[in-house]
């Protein structure tokens, strides 16, 4: 299985843009499909702040769902930081989300270091009392990881579920990413180590993980594509550094992605907290 | 044929019947079995958290649950149960899972995964607010699996085994990892 990127808005705009520390600047209009079958998501990560910015972001992906009207989102861990009282649960996210569940948008929650693990237990969450789980959505299926402890039992598990797994699309989501340029933390060396083989073998297509306070899309890595998403509420202000595997990065504000899974393809867009599209593209499975 | 019987009983020189490795993990499980028993008993009447919990008083159970546990091993101390040749056969362990390219790598994922410094003492919480440095799976590999319950976290160098649910430390032991090179 290959997949490549079909360009619809790569040549223009990545000649113009800086690799990293990307500013306001417009990408060419995008047009999702809006396919009657396709599977319709957001991803949020880093966001349980309980600030104004993670506000402003929530805020954007209504208006966005004018432009996409998913109905799930993916969150990529640090969900809640700080206390975890049910005032806390209220501020960092129910309040700021409202809207969105108001609108029967569900969220599916991965753990971040900054949860707390019984966290699954909040209804909201989805995550039906597991620290790792699964769920199917059309051709797709999702993986939620818990990538603070990736013990053998959870390498098992995943291994178990990836091998069974009959969906055209494979996606895992966790926390700690195997590949960024961000200064602070830097990638998860032997997370990848012992995973990656995993998804490899068993033909995951994309990943999504959090944990840095930037955007990045990584160049694919063994027919996998990477993104990092940790600024939906956090942000570290131009902390990408130049690297060889980003395809894109966005490190001066808040931002959210969605994306549309139609067929074969998958559609995505990467906005900012003042709905400017930072990144764009199609992946085509074949 | 008596000659041989005995050639066969007793051998020319003493050796223990099973790894003695093995021993000492047996005797860590013990000591971890007891606890999740103690722990169990210490969770049965409590109000169970459910999934389908609406409100966000997640903590709830939690804070309750390490309450019972606390009053139960009121006498806990270090070593309890990273009894001096079990912390020895960790430490072992541990540098097993450390050998060659593992290092670099083990200490870069921990780099990586936000260490924040907390005063250990048993029975106590993990603080709240901190984040929780994960723990590397080439690590988690090589230690003895734990029941679901229980988890093994780092401190720094300092291996510390944590009741997941009730977010309490159960024991601990110092300078578990060797010093960066």
């Amino acid at each position: 299985m290959t997949k490549r990127f079909t360009g619809l808005t790569f040549s223009c705009v990545l000649a113009a843009w800086s690799l990293w520390s990307v500013s306001a600047q417009t990408a060419p209009p995008f047009a999702f499909p809006l396919q009657p079958d396709s599977v319709r998501f957001a991803i949020i990560g880093d966001s349980g702040t309980g600030d104004a910015a993670q506000s402003d972001v929530a805020k954007q992906m209504v208006l966005q769902r004018a432009v996409l009207p998913f109905n799930f989102v993916l969150m990529l861990g640090d969900n809640i930081y700080g206390g975890h009282s049910a005032a806390d649960l209220k501020k960092k996210f129910a309040d700021p989300y409202q809207r969105l569940m108001t609108d029967q948008v569900k969220f599916y929650a991965s753990l971040g270091n900054h949860d707390n693990q019984d966290e699954r237990f909040y209804e909201p969450f989805n995550m039906g009392g597991k620290r790792y789980y699964s769920f199917r959505k059309g051709n797709a299926e999702f993986f939620a990881l818990d990538s603070n402890y990736m013990d053998p039992a959870q390498l098992d598990w995943i291994r178990q579920q990836l091998s069974g797994s009959t969906a055209r699309w494979k996606i895992c989501y966790f926390h700690h990413p195997f590949y960024s340029a961000a200064r602070y933390h830097g990638p998860d060396q032997d997370l990848r180590q012992r995973l990656e083989p995993l998804l490899q073998q068993y033909s995951v297509d994309v990943v999504f993980s959090g944990h840095e306070h930037v955007y990045e899309r990584i160049k694919p890595q063994h027919g996998i594509y990477y993104f990092v998403l940790g600024n939906s509420g956090e942000l570290r202000f131009h902390d990408l550094k130049p690297s060889p595997e980003t395809e894109k990065g966005f490190d001066t504000d808040r931002c959210f992605a969605m994306f549309e899974i139609a067929g074969d393809r998958l559609y995505f867009e990467a906005i900012s907290r003042q709905g400017v599209i930072v990144d764009s593209a199609v992946i085509e499975k074949h | 044929m008596l000659a041989a019987g005995l050639t066969l009983v007793l051998p020319c020189r003493a050796q223990p019947r099973v790894n003695e490795g093995s021993a000492i993990l047996q005797t860590f499980g013990e000591a971890v079995t007891a606890y999740v028993k103690l722990r169990s008993t210490a969770d049965s009447g409590l109000v169970p958290l459910r999934k389908g919990n609406k409100k966000g008083n997640i903590l709830d159970h939690q804070r309750q649950l390490a309450e019972r546990v606390r009053q139960s091993r009121a006498d806990a101390k270090p070593g309890d149960i990273f009894t001096p040749v079990v912390a020895e056969e960790m430490r072992r362990l541990l540098g097993l899972a450390m050998q060659g390219g593992n290092a670099a790598r083990v200490h870069a994922s921990l780099r990586s995964a936000e260490p924040a410094p907390a005063a250990l003492r048993i029975n106590a919480s993990f603080p709240e607010k901190l984040p929780m440095q994960s723990t590397p799976p080439t690590l988690l590999l090589n230690l003895p699996r734990l029941p679901p319950e229980i988890e093994y976290r780092l401190v720094g160098r300092t291996l510390v085994l944590r009741d997941s649910a009730a977010n309490i430390v159960i024991d601990f032991m110092a300078n578990a990892l060797a010093a960066r090179p």
